[in-house]
């Protein structure tokens, strides 16, 4: 019923009404049976809060803020816990995470990981499409992030990711400023040149699959 | 023998030169990712990658508790969830649990709440506080870089006071590699910890690939073990009272070797071989030739290769059978660095009255699903810890709970 009552809709029939409400309850009876850990539609509910920034669906159109359509689910909840916790701190961010619940984090990460992710709009140099590949497999972001970059488990998909974004977290990790997890990420960006991750983050946030 | 002479001095410049080269490797401002190091050609194109914790836990419904094995008669359930990235276990006197973890920030207390578990956060905005230990009644936090003493724990769970700096300075270089430290309360009332090698194979410095001992009074250190490239279980025998550690070996050598192992300090100083040996009986490609194997002490126990060997608590219960007394319980993590996965289980080592091994055999098992899978497990098994009832207690980081082993007679008569 909570569901409902959020969204206007035009004052229909009683009976019309009524069935609404038992179809609603219904598949909400029905949800629940089935739902395992996390719930999609809890997190498309609870997540309108965030597209104001992340864009529609997850698909940002601000070169500062990640994209989170299609993200891997486990990259959500540990970017939202670091958030909550203190390990991540950002001033546009850290408060909506600051009341999450770890459910909440489950519905939101099911949500936008279930979303697709729009294609880029950005168009990489010519220096970064030439040496972008190599690069991304010289200092082993293949490795972990897969042959196409799109991320596996906790491990984020960077592919078409917003171009400021890339740029902040791989010179937040050679700082060593940016919350990592056992050291791997921080330990992979401590050998990059600058020029290397203007490239790399040039040629990352171009890719389109 | 003039000719001799400078052969010799030849030989021995080109073995300085030989050593600067490598410590100039390891030093460099822009050396290779930690992990990294020691990386054959050949497995540069690998797609292993590590796992990690989901922190935001798993409810317990989602738990796969019915895919757990142990032996007939014994019974493993769930104790509780909602403990991010659950790893180190340590006893308050009177049995309250104390619980940290690696990458989040929080120590949570596991307390009795008239019959019902409940989860209290006791310190927020800590720095990697992997390691616990209670002594006196008093909590000790070891950070990456420095221990920290609560006084008087049981009576501050609920609002505990500032922590006191006991040992500062130990996280010599503040680098993304092998930062964690386990801490363990020894039988004389002192601390023990380790400080890991910084890269997966280097030329560690001075305070690092070592084991430490901690006055928790005066904080004076003592370096008590070398050549341990990282050690993250350590346990005093109740009986001998020496030290026993798990170590794990060195990545990128192949998916069989080297062997983790199991050690036993025997006397203070002594070195247990990284980077020049591994298992007690490998040369290391590169180092191996600066030292030999018989300059170290070897391993108890070769534990098999990249089985991620963690928390280590021998078994002083009433609980179990008798043949159970004193034996180890090893919680195996169970590693990426393998194409082939091993590991995520709970061991168990039998020892002689000599303390020599005699069995090493599965205890708890079910974690892993497929052992070629990505991931090829659901839970992965970090710390265990011995409770006043006799029963067992088994960490699992990846779902942030922890499960309880029990015995019962009846329960293996009804089998």
């Amino acid at each position: 019923m909570k569901n409902t009552s959020s969204h206007s809709y035009p004052r229909v029939v009683a009976a019309t009404a009524a069935t609404f409400f038992l179809f609603t309850f219904l598949s909400n009876l029905i949800f629940v049976n089935t739902a395992s850990a996390a719930d999609i539609e809890t997190g498309r509910q609870k997540a309108q809060v965030c597209i104001a920034c992340h864009g529609a669906a997850g698909n940002s159109e601000i070169p500062e803020i990640p994209a989170l359509a299609g993200q891997t689910a486990q990259a959500i909840t540990t970017a939202l816990y670091q958030f909550r916790e203190g390990n991540r701190k950002n001033p546009a961010m850290s408060p909506f995470a600051a009341n999450l619940s770890n459910a909440d984090m489950n519905n939101l990460a099911a949500y936008f990981a279930s979303e697709k992710r729009a294609a880029s709009i950005r168009v990489s140099s010519n220096d970064a499409v030439a040496q972008g590949p190599e690069l991304a497999k010289k200092y082993n972001c293949v490795q972990c992030h897969g042959p196409l970059l799109l991320g596996q488990q906790h491990i984020p998909r960077i592919a078409g990711q917003q171009h400021t974004y890339l740029l902040a977290q791989l010179k937040g990790f050679k700082a060593m400023t940016r919350a990592d997890m056992d050291g791997n990420m921080s330990s992979a960006a401590s050998i990059l040149k600058d020029n290397e991750i203007e490239i790399l983050a040039d040629y990352v946030a171009g890719l389109n699959h | 023998m003039r000719f001799r002479r400078s052969a010799l001095v030849i030989t021995f410049m080109s073995s300085v030169l030989a050593m600067s080269h490598l410590s100039t490797n390891a030093q460099t401002q822009n050396p290779p990712p930690s992990w990294k190091q020691g990386m054959s050609p050949e497995a540069e194109s690998s797609s292993l990658h590590p796992f990690n914790p989901i922190f935001t836990g798993t409810e317990a419904k989602d738990l796969q508790l019915s895919k757990l094995k142990v032996p007939a008669g014994f019974k493993v359930e769930l104790y509780s969830d909602g403990l991010p990235e659950a790893r180190s276990m340590a006893l308050t006197e009177n049995g309250t649990l104390i619980v940290s973890n690696r990458l989040a920030k929080n120590v949570y207390a596991v307390v009795d709440n008239n019959g019902k578990r409940e989860v209290k956060t006791i310190l927020r905005g800590m720095t990697a506080p992997n390691g616990v230990a209670v002594i006196k009644g008093n909590l000790y936090v070891a950070e990456r870089d420095r221990i920290l003493r609560y006084d008087n724990v049981e009576k501050n769970l609920d609002n505990m006071p500032g922590g006191k700096v006991v040992v500062d300075g130990i996280d010599p270089t503040n680098g993304p590699g092998h930062f964690w430290k386990f801490l363990v309360a020894g039988p004389d009332g002192k601390l023990y910890f380790n400080i890991g090698s910084p890269q997966n194979i280097t030329s560690p410095n001075q305070m690092q690939a070592a084991i430490f001992r901690a006055d928790p009074d005066s904080g004076q250190l003592e370096r008590i073990a070398t050549g341990v490239r990282n050690s993250v279980g350590m346990a005093f025998h109740p009986v001998t009272q020496k030290l026993y550690f798990t170590e794990h070996g060195r990545d990128w050598l192949g998916d069989d070797v080297p062997n983790d192992e199991l050690n036993v300090l025997s006397k203070d100083g002594e070195n247990f071989g990284f980077p020049f040996c591994h298992q007690g009986d490998i040369p290391d490609p590169v180092y191996g030739k600066f030292n030999t194997c018989a300059q170290s002490t070897p391993p108890i126990l070769k534990l098999g290769a990249h089985v991620a060997p963690l928390g280590i608590r021998f078994y002083t219960g009433k609980m179990f059978p008798s043949e159970y007394k004193n034996n180890i319980f090893m919680a195996r993590h169970g590693s990426w660095n393998r194409n082939t996965k091993q590991g995520y289980d709970v061991m168990r080592v039998v020892l002689d009255g000599k303390g020599k091994v005699v069995k090493y055999e599965p205890f708890l098992t079910g974690f892993m699903t497929d052992e070629k899978a990505d991931p090829p497990m659901w839970g992965r098994p970090v710390d265990v810890q011995v409770i006043a009832d006799g029963s067992l207690l088994v960490s699992d980081d990846y779902n942030g709970v922890i499960y309880r082993v029990s015995y019962s007679k009846d329960a293996k008569a009804a089998k």
